[in-house]
């Protein structure tokens, strides 16, 4: 079979350079893999995306979190990479591995400022309130983080770059964490996962000018598609 | 296996010729040349058609019927008195009664440097086989599809027709000259034989097969630090990959002839 078959052009990028080209993007733009509320992200920059807190009553400013990924190791179908159990690689899709540090700035809210009237040295009245009690349990604010080591499976979606040209996107289709228990809390941080890795892989477009490093032209006519660890393409000039 | 790769079949490499032939434009070349006896300056003009592509492994992309067409304008003198016979008017003697005989002076013609302008064109086509030249230059890699040996370009018909056209242009050249009435034919018979056919081919050859002798017809060309996406803002930089290596190949695949680029990268 020719590489061309019944079209004119034929384009496909291994999966090693898939992951070169990624490793380039978030090396120039480390931004997409930053994530963070004022106290941790003052303001976006090159090197990381400044986001809201998480708004609550009661607590001021909000809860201050911080998401930070990993640089996504990207293995085409045919798998070549392990993956959990719960996760297959179907013919024509993508598996990626990465590494998430999730953190929330874990702070003590003062619930009552001033003591009850009465209340002097270690007397405790009726009226209950702070005793002038050190909790050592949480000091003021402490930094609270997780790693995880995350699994996604996907496909590539045939999309338009900011400047209009033919590119292709990761999507995302599942995800899967090792070992958390219970199940129940699993899933829950799955699910927050899946939706970061979606938004942030989409927002990932490779024009396929570069997936051919430049050569001829091509109007896509079939695909992009996933094939023998390439990402391939064929066309018109 | 290369990490990135592009083919292109024939049908697909014709039309890649065809923009990158027709981008080599027009050429234009100037110098002199001997032209049978006599030196000529010119201008030649010429400008490449591509042909019908035919895609050869292991290396080689063969053009049928490669057109060039050229124009020259071309200036050589002639010196008429190395070419026509003295010539002198007859004296006329009268005699004259008590004078004597009296005759007119004896006046002899000098024959004048003439120089000859032509403007001619035609076109040559021929067959030619290029291989493939890769090259890492300035920052920039680049293919190029380069001839393979000199291609012989026959002029017979084109010579045959630029040589009635030196005749053309030589005959109102002559009729302004005084007395040149008998010696006309004489002439443009003399000038032409002396440069004759092969004259005109010796003269053409080495100046119009430079024009496809020294083609480089570009296949591709990308910066080694190859840009993936340009800058979008502020606080999203451009983004840059680095094209390590490049080849490029003929080769049969299936049931057909490809024209093969492989890269390989690094972030």
């Amino acid at each position: 079979m020719s590489l061309t078959e019944a079209q004119m052009v034929f384009a496909s990028v291994h999966e090693n350079a898939l992951n070169d080209i990624l490793t380039a993007f978030f090396t120039d733009r480390p931004r997409y893999l930053v994530y963070g509320s004022p106290s941790f992200v003052p303001t976006t920059t090159v090197a990381e995306t400044t986001m809201p807190a998480i708004a609550f009553p009661g607590i001021p400013g909000g809860i201050q979190w911080r998401v930070r990924l990993s640089i996504p190791r990207v293995d085409l179908f045919k798998q070549s990479a392990p993956l959990p159990p719960q996760l297959t690689l179907a013919p024509g899709e993508f598996s990626a591995s990465l590494a998430v540090e999730l953190c929330l700035e874990c702070r003590q809210i003062k619930i009552d400022p001033k003591p009850p009237r009465g209340t002097e040295g270690g007397d405790k009245g009726d009226g209950g309130g702070t005793d002038g009690r050190k909790d050592d349990r949480h000091p003021q604010s402490e930094l609270t983080c997780c790693k995880l080591a995350v699994f996604a499976v996907g496909h590539i979606e045939h999309v338009l770059a900011a400047n209009g040209e033919d590119a292709v996107a990761l999507a995302v289709d599942a995800v899967e964490i090792v070992d958390i228990a219970p199940d129940a809390l699993e899933s829950l941080i799955e699910c927050l996962l899946f939706m970061i890795l979606q938004a942030v892989l989409a927002d990932v477009r490779l024009p396929l000018r570069a997936l051919r490093a430049g050569a001829f032209q091509l109007v896509p006519v079939v695909g992009p598609l996933i094939e023998d660890d390439q990402i391939k393409m064929r066309g018109n000039v | 296996m290369p990490e990135i790769t592009a083919a292109i079949d024939e049908t697909g490499a014709n039309k890649l010729l065809d923009t990158a032939i027709a981008q080599i434009g027009t050429q234009t070349k100037s110098g002199t040349g001997n032209l049978g006896p006599f030196v000529a300056s010119y201008t030649v003009q010429g400008t490449l058609t591509n042909g019908s592509v035919d895609l050869i492994p292991p290396g080689t992309i063969r053009i049928v019927d490669l057109r060039l067409d050229w124009h020259i304008d071309l200036n050589f003198g002639i010196d008429l008195s190395a070419i026509l016979p003295d010539f002198c008017l007859p004296q006329v003697c009268i005699d004259i009664p008590c004078v004597g005989t009296v005759c007119t002076p004896k006046i002899c013609i000098d024959w004048p440097t003439i120089t000859v302008p032509v403007s001619f064109g035609d076109f040559v086509k021929t067959t030619a086989d290029f291989g493939l030249l890769i090259s890492l230059s300035g920052g920039k890699w680049k293919v190029q599809a380069v001839i393979q040996g000199v291609p012989n370009l026959q002029f017979g018909a084109s010579s045959a027709a630029l040589l009635a056209a030196i005749g053309l242009a030589v005959t109102p050249l002559l009729l302004a000259i005084p007395f040149i009435g008998p010696f006309l034919a004489i002439a443009v018979d003399t000038i032409l034989a002396a440069i004759a056919v092969a004259g005109v081919t010796g003269f053409l050859g080495p100046i119009i097969t430079p024009f496809v002798s020294g083609i480089m017809i570009p296949i591709y060309e990308q910066p080694q630090l190859f840009r993936v996406l340009p800058a979008a803002g502020p606080v999203d930089p451009e983004v840059d990959i680095t094209i390590d290596t490049i080849a490029a190949d003929v080769a049969h695949n299936g049931n057909e002839d490809e024209l093969v680029l492989t890269a390989d990268i690094s972030p």
